[in-house]
C-alpha cells in the first residue's frame, strides 16, 4: 500500500501549549482516550482546555459529569482559567449531569443516556468526568465481561458518531494491566504529581497513543492561570534543522583570548568558563555578549544570580552598553530565579527567547545558580536536561557560554563540580595564583574540541575595560595550576612584572 | 445576614418575570409566574447540576427568600426540584414573593458560576428576551456593579 492509500488521521490541537509536540502533532480525531491520575493533578483542567480549544457551535462538546466535582463548582473554578470562554457555554459546550442515572440505574441505562445525548447534540468531543465513578459503580454489580462490553459499546458508538472522547479517572498505576478500559482506549494519558521536599513536581506521560508516534518519557507540566503548559523532553527541537557546520569563529570580545582559542569560539560550540568567585567569569560572559551585539548577533543572557538591572549596570562599568540592545531586540536578559522551576520549563523559556530574537549567542550565568533555581526534584535531572538543551541549541547553531563557579583548591585544577565537561566543546579555566605575595589571576584554555589552541597560562586583570590579558605566557614559575607556584630561576628570562590594574569605577 | 440579592439582580428578575408573564400559557393559569420561571430553569440546571443539585439550589434560594417573604413559608421543593405548596391557599402567592424566590436563585447562580455564565444559561431558556441583550450578557453587565463580594455564598 502506498502512502497515499493510507487514511489520513486528522490531528486536533489540544489547546495545551507544548502538548501537541509531545503527542506527535496533536490528538488523533475520533480517538477514545483516558486521562488518568491522582486527585488534583489537573485531569479536569486538561480536558477543559481541549474542549474549549475544539468545541464549536457546529461540533459542540458534551461534558458528562458523574458523581465527582459538582458541575456548578467545576464551572466556578474552571472559569478562573484564561482559556475559559464564556461565549461557548452553554452553546458549544454542554454539561450533562449523569448522577441520577448512575445512582439509580445500571450500566445499560448509563449507556442509553450517553447515546441519547450524543445523538441529540452530535458532539465533536465527549468527556465523561469521572468515568472511574461509572466503573466503580458497575464493579459492584456486574462482572468484568459486562464492564468490558459496556466500554466496548461506548467506544464503538462514540467513535461511530465521530466524537473524540476522553474518559477521566483517578486510577493507580497498578490498574492499567487489568482494567478493560485501558485495553479499549486508543490513548492513555497519565498525569503524575509528586511532592519532593518543599516542591511539587508535575509530570505528563503518554502511556499509549495509537496511530502516531508521540514523544516517550515523562514530560514536565505546570498549571498556571492559563491552565496546563507542557514541556517536552525534546524541548520541541526534534524536527528542527541540524546545525549548518560552519568554520566561522566568534570573537569572545578579547582579541588576545581569541588568539588563544585558535581564532575565537567555533560557531555552535558550547564553551564553559570555570573559576572561583571574583575571577571574572561574568565579566567575560558580558564581553562575549557585547561583542556579538557589536557584530549584529542577537544574544540572550540567562542570569540566575543577579537581577537584569544589576547585570546591565555591571556591564556599564566595563563600558559595555547592554541597555540599548535590550530596547532594539538584540538582547534579552532573562532572570530566572523562582525556586520551584522545572528544568524543562526553564529551558523552554530560554529556547523561546532564543527563537524570539533569533539569538546567536547565549550566556548561562551560572550553572550553579541555574541548579539552585530548580525545584529539588528536578536537580537530579539537571545534567541530563542541560545536555538536552545544549545539544538542542548548539544543534541549531547557537553558541553557548556557560559559567560555573568552583571552590578554589590549591592542590588540583578541577574544571567543573558538575562533571558536565563532557557536554562542553571548549573550556576556559580561571584561577587565582599567589605570586610574590599577591593574589593574581591566570587563565588557561583547557580544551577546544574544534582544533588546536594555545596551551599558555596567561595572567589577566579585570579592569574598567573588562578582562584584559597582561603580557605573554607566564614564565619563571612552576606549579601555576596549583595556585601556589614556585619561582624557577632562568637567567635568560625575565620574571613577569606585577600588573597595574586600573581602578574599577 | 445580608441578602445576596442586589437591586440590579432584583430589577433583572422583575424583567424576567414580566417577560415570562407576557408569554401566553393558558395551561399554567393560576400558577405564579415566578414558579413558572423556576420550572423553566429546572431543566437546564438539572442537566448541569443533576436533580439533586437543582433541588439543593432551589431549596437554598427558597430558604433565603422566606426571610424576606414569610408568605413563602408553606412552599416546599420536591426531590425532583418541582415547587409544591403545602398551604391551604395553594399557589396563592403575590408576585413580589415569587420575585424574591427567583431573585435569590439567580443571585445564588451568580455567586457560584458568575454572572456571565448564569446569564448565558438564562438566555438559552429565554432566547427572545429582549432585555437580556441590553449589555447584560457581556462582561460589563450592570448586574455586577455592586461587586462580587455580595454574591459570595453566605453561611
Amino acid at each position: 500500500m502506498s502512502r497515499k492509500d493510507k487514511v489520513i488521521i486528522n490531528k486536533l490541537l489540544t489547546g495545551v501549549p507544548g502538548l501537541d509536540e509531545i503527542m506527535g502533532g496533536g490528538l488523533p480525531e475520533y480517538s477514545f482516550n483516558i486521562i488518568a491520575g491522582a486527585p488534583g493533578c489537573g485531569k479536569t483542567t486538561l480536558a477543559h482546555q481541549f474542549v474549549f480549544a475544539n468545541a464549536t457551535a457546529e461540533k459542540p462538546a458534551l461534558y458528562f459529569t458523574v458523581l465527582g466535582e459538582p458541575a456548578l463548582k467545576m464551572l466556578r473554578y474552571q472559569q478562573q482559567y484564561t482559556f475559559f470562554d464564556h461565549a461557548k457555554v452553554p452553546g458549544a459546550i454542554r454539561f450533562v449531569n449523569l448522577n441520577e442515572v448512575i445512582l439509580e440505574q445500571d450500566l445499560d441505562a448509563v449507556l442509553r443516556e450517553i447515546i441519547k445525548q450524543v445523538e441529540e447534540i452530535n458532539p465533536g468531543v465527549v468527556v465523561v468526568d469521572s468515568f472511574r465513578t461509572v466503573v466503580r459503580k458497575a464493579n459492584g454489580v456486574v462482572g468484568e465481561m459486562d464492564l468490558q462490553g459496556f466500554v466496548q459499546r461506548l467506544a464503538l458508538h462514540l467513535t461511530s458518531w465521530q466524537a473524540t472522547t476522553f474518559l477521566i479517572g483517578e486510577y493507580s498505576d497498578a490498574e492499567i494491566r487489568d482494567n478493560p478500559v485501558f485495553t479499549v482506549a486508543d490513548g492513555i494519558f497519565w498525569l503524575h504529581q509528586i511532592a519532593e521536599r518543599n516542591s511539587v513536581v508535575r509530570k505528563f506521560q503518554i502511556m499509549k497513543l495509537r496511530g502516531q508516534a508521540s514523544v516517550p518519557g515523562l514530560h514536565t507540566f505546570r498549571i498556571t492561570e492559563d491552565g496546563l503548559q507542557a514541556f517536552s523532553r525534546t524541548l520541541g527541537l526534534t524536527k528542527r534543522r541540524s546545525k549548518n557546520v560552519t568554520s566561522r569563529r566568534l570573537s569572545i570580545g578579547i582579541p588576545e583570548l581569541d588568539k588563544m582559542l585558535g581564532g575565537g569560539i567555533p560557531e555552535g560550540d558550547s564553551i564553559l568558563v570555570a573559576g572561583a568567585s571574583g575571577t571574572g567569569k561574568s565579566a567575560l560572559a558580558t564581553q562575549f555578549l557585547a561583542e556579538g551585539i557589536r557584530q549584529g548577533e542577537a544574544g540572550i543572557a540567562a542570569v540566575f544570580e543577579e537581577r537584569p538591572t544589576e547585570y546591565t549596570a555591571r556591564a556599564g562599568d566595563f563600558g559595555l552598553d547592554l541597555v540599548t540592545p535590550q530596547t532594539n531586540g538584540k538582547l534579552n536578559i532573562l532572570y530566572l530565579r523562582p525556586l520551584d522551576l522545572s528544568v524543562d520549563e526553564t529551558m523552554q523559556e530560554i529556547l523561546d527567547a532564543v527563537q524570539k530574537i533569533g539569538a546567536k549567542r547565549l550566556v548561562i550565568d551560572s550553572l550553579a545558580g541555574f541548579e539552585m533555581a530548580l525545584a529539588p526534584g528536578f536537580r537530579t535531572d539537571f545534567r541530563e536536561s542541560l545536555y538536552r538543551m545544549i545539544s538542542a541549541l548548539t544543534g541549531i547553531g547557537v553558541t553557548i557560554l556557560s559559567t560555573v563557579e568552583l571552590e578554589e583548591a590549591f592542590t588540583e585544577l578541577p574544571f567543573s563540580t558538575y562533571s558536565i565537561s563532557f557536554l562542553t566543546d571548549d573550556i576556559i579555566r580561571f584561577r587565582y595564583v599567589e605570586i610574590d605575595g599577591e593574589l593574581r589571576k591566570v587563565l588557561v584554555v583547557i580544551k577546544m574540541r574544534g582544533g588546536n589552541h594555545s596551551k599558555d597560562i596567561r595572567e589577566y586583570e579585570i579592569t574598567s575595560d573588562g578582562i584584559v590579558l597582561i603580557g605573554q605566557r607566564l614564565r619563571g614559575y612552576q606549579g601555576l595550576i596549583t595556585g601556589i607556584p614556585a619561582q624557577v630561576y632562568r637567567p635568560d628570562e625575565k620574571v613577569a612584572p606585577s600588573p597595574k590594574p586600573k581602578a574599577r569605577k | 445576614m445580608p441578602t445576596l440579592v442586589t437591586s440590579q439582580t432584583r430589577d433583572f428578575t422583575e424583567q424576567l418575570i414580566a417577560h415570562e408573564a407576557a408569554s401566553d400559557q393558558p395551561s399554567k393559569k393560576g400558577v405564579p409566574v415566578a414558579f413558572l420561571v423556576c420550572e423553566k430553569l429546572r431543566r437546564p440546571l438539572t442537566a448541569l447540576a443533576g436533580a439533586a443539585g437543582f433541588y439543593s439550589l432551589l431549596l437554598r434560594a427558597l430558604t433565603l427568600a422566606k426571610r424576606e417573604a414569610p408568605g413563602l413559608g408553606t412552599l416546599q421543593v420536591k426531590a425532583d426540584g418541582e415547587l409544591e405548596d403545602a398551604g391551604a391557599n395553594g399557589n396563592n402567592h403575590d408576585a413580589e414573593e415569587g420575585t424574591f424566590l427567583v431573585a435569590n436563585l439567580i443571585a445564588l447562580l451568580f455567586s457560584f458560576i458568575g454572572e456571565t455564565l448564569t446569564l448565558r444559561l438564562i438566555t438559552d431558556v429565554w432566547p427572545d428576551a429582549s432585555f437580556m441583550s441590553q449589555g447584560s450578557t457581556g462582561n460589563d453587565s450592570p448586574l455586577t456593579t455592586e461587586g462580587t463580594e455580595k454574591h459570595e455564598p453566605q453561611g
